[in-house]
């Protein structure tokens, strides 16, 4: 793996996008960066513009209005690129899957890297699967099962 | 007045061939605000027609998830509706523990929505203080109902946990905390030149103004309007609970600011006398799965303002007709009327004094009335411009 | 008396034949039954009297007409929902927001949900559903199953 690339993903930078949940990921999400949790000292920072961002980090379900915009934003990131579904919601649809604005989880639209379940999943469940992401990206198979 | 048909020049990282619908459309002339045209719907998901699908008791969780920083007045105002039709009414200590459990609440919203304003002032290390303080109740949440979001506490005919007295001395001493550190935060909004000078006489809505555009919540009591629907329209054990409503007369976002400060110490001060006057008894009682035919209208005093429900029900399990209104869209023609006259870089602290979801604030589209040309930009580049004029002043 | 069976005595008093019926099932609580064209007579009458507050708009499909409840406030108090019948074949009613400026979002909201048309209101484009979103679909209307609504929406090849 080449020196750029292994720095970029031991910090990675996120992009976070709400395809129209409920906010309730976005304020867990929001909490990992801020003191109590503080993800900002392993050098995870949140990022305002795709083309600087390593992960899409994307809650809610996505419903019809944001689609294409889910995916205009992931073409605009550079390679690599990876993305994170946060929350029940952006899982599966989750309570919202058989609405009629409602498309369904984000594998519906974009390739998914790491699912965190959760209604909405804990700043720690959050961070975890950040964790998981980059060791799947490193390709380290150690992540235990069933802590 | 028409906006005319114009060409979208898209700023912004997004794609420009992207066509997207702006959620409030602005008219300018120069740098001032000439007019404002809403049209909301990010997060529209279709919930309304998702609950004719679902039972009563499926629809709670359906309810909650409406918002997940006001998700217990949802609940609250829906087995609230749902009582009514059954003629049902909680035990006393189910109506406490929804007090306390609505104020906790309505703490974490107020203290979330001081960091998001403080970060729209510039100030980002009060942003990181807030929310690290405010960790402290969702501690207490977690503690109570085993989730910091989505607390699910609230079932048809009471609540579903109780707040066991060993778990009370840890809510006393978090309250104690967290009002001392309101109190601090209050001084330092008071005190410090920039805030005042981006938050007085900035988004002023006159109180006429406010009644006539049906306003509610924190945006209608910070123009003096003493307005609630916990004294107006009492529910739960509000009743029982002294408070005193907290209004301002200024009348702009400084005074939406003292508001929720306000609020957030009356809050403390109600969940501590709930605590100590907390009867005891059942939790709930045991209700019917099929609702008889009939209507209710359910109103609670959400953080950000009055919310309403309305049901119909048809004898069946699951209801004929579920609507919602949430404060939010109460409070936007206020807002359009409050962003008239007022220079383009406040925009986004007025918007934020209404206390919105943050999803309605993602895009807006300018219409230069003197060359009839569009401009939409994403919010951190307009964020960008905000923040240079400020500097520059 | 209390309160609320006095002002249910004056609405009744006040608008005489036009009431089909004035209910108060409890404290805080009237429902009033209206003929269509008493609307915006009775929306005046009712803000006179106080009710100055439009807590919001809520449209019904029921079998012989859309239903349109107007939730007035008294003091942000007393909740009086003002109900009356539009016929499916012919879906207009007077808008209201020359007598309550609040009203006009509402009204969008029951426009876009159930093809209302409220005849005045200064603009009535679409308020929350998406800009794709087919025009004369309105999706809270009984006809228009959940899945129906999908299968109108969404492609083929969009959904598992």
């Amino acid at each position: 793996m080449n020196l750029l690339k292994w720095a970029r993903i031991k910090s990675p930078w996120i992009l976070h996008f709400n395809t129209g949940g409920c906010n309730g990921c976005d304020i867990e999400l929001l909490a990992a960066f801020t003191p109590r949790f503080d993800v900002e000292r392993f050098g995870m920072l949140l990022q305002g513009s795709p083309r600087h961002a390593d992960i899409l980090a994307v809650t809610g379900p996505v419903t019809l209005q944001v689609r294409e915009r889910l995916v205009r934003i992931y073409e605009q990131m550079p390679e690599p690129k990876y993305v994170l579904a946060v929350g029940s919601c952006a899982c599966s649809g989750a309570p919202f899957k058989d609405c009629y604005n409602v498309v369904g989880g984000v594998d519906k639209v974009l390739p998914v890297d790491v699912y965190v379940p959760g209604c909405p999943p804990k700043p720690e469940a959050i961070i975890d699967g950040i964790v998981k992401l980059i060791q799947k990206i490193e390709g380290e198979e150690t992540y235990e099962k069933g802590r | 007045m028409s906006y005319g048909s114009t060409i979208k020049v898209p700023f912004g990282p997004q794609h420009p061939a992207l066509k997207e619908p702006e959620h409030f459309l602005f008219k300018i002339d120069g740098d001032i605000i000439v007019n404002v045209k809403p049209r909301i719907g990010y997060n529209h998901r279709g919930i309304e027609k998702a609950f004719e699908r679902r039972t009563y008791i499926q629809n709670i969780y359906l309810a909650e998830r409406i918002c997940g920083i006001c998700s217990d007045a949802h609940t609250t105002c829906y087995v609230q509706a749902i009582e009514d039709l059954l003629g049902v009414e909680a035990p006393p200590r189910a109506r406490y523990i929804r007090v306390i459990v609505a104020e906790l609440e309505r703490i974490h919203s107020h203290s979330l929505w001081l960091g998001i304003a403080a970060h729209e002032i510039g100030f980002d290390t009060l942003f990181m203080h807030l929310w690290r303080d405010r960790e402290a109740v969702m501690d207490i949440l977690e503690l109570i109902s085993g989730n910091r979001v989505h607390y699910a506490m609230n079932t048809i005919g009471g609540v579903r946990r109780d707040i066991v007295s060993e778990i009370i001395p840890k809510i006393i001493g978090s309250l104690d905390f967290l009002e001392k550190r309101t109190k601090y935060y209050m001084k330092v909004l008071r005190s410090e030149p920039t805030v005042l000078k981006r938050t007085v006489d900035i988004g002023v809505l006159k109180p006429e103004d406010a009644v006539e555009l049906c306003a509610v919540g924190p945006t209608l009591r910070a123009s003096g309007v003493k307005n609630d629907v916990r004294r107006d329209d009492s529910y739960a054990a509000y009743d029982e609970i002294p408070f005193n409503i907290v209004t301002d007369d200024g009348c702009d976002v400084f005074s939406r600011i003292l508001v929720r400060c306000g609020e957030i110490l009356e809050s403390i001060n109600m969940i501590r006398y709930a605590l100590d006057h907390m009867p005891s008894g059942m939790l709930r009682v045991r209700v019917p799965m099929a609702v008889k035919p009939g209507e209710a209208v359910s109103r609670v005093e959400a953080p950000r303002g009055e919310l309403i429900h309305y049901v119909k029900s048809n004898g069946s399990t699951k209801p004929e007709r579920y609507k919602v209104r949430s404060p939010t869209l109460a409070n936007i023609p206020a807002l359009c009327k409050m962003l008239i006259g007022q220079h383009v870089a406040d925009i986004p602290i007025i918007l934020a004094g209404i206390d919105p979801c943050f999803a309605c604030m993602d895009r807006l589209v300018f219409v230069d009335v003197k060359t009839n040309k569009k401009k939409a930009l994403d919010f951190e580049s307009f964020r960008k411009i905000v923040r240079r004029r400020h500097e520059l002043l | 008396m209390r309160r609320e069976d006095e002002i249910a005595a004056e609405i009744r008093e006040k608008l005489k034949e036009k009431i089909i019926t004035v209910e108060v099932p409890r404290e805080r609580r009237i429902f009033a039954y209206i003929k269509t064209e008493a609307l915006k007579e009775s929306i005046k009458f009712l803000k006179d009297m106080g009710f100055k507050h439009l807590s919001t708009i809520t449209g019904v499909d029921m079998e012989d007409g859309i239903e349109l409840i107007y939730h007035l406030a008294l003091d942000g108090s007393i909740e009086l929902s003002l109900r009356l019948k539009v016929q499916k074949d012919d879906l207009r009613v007077p808008t209201i927001t020359d007598i309550i400026p609040g009203a006009v979002l509402y009204e969008r909201e029951v426009h876009d949900m159930f093809g209302v048309n409220f005849e005045g209101h200064p603009d009535l484009s679409p308020l929350i559903l998406p800009e794709k979103w087919p025009r004369n679909i309105y999706p809270l209307r009984k006809k228009y199953a959940l899945e129906h609504l999908r299968n109108l929406i969404f492609k083929e090849e969009d959904i598992e």
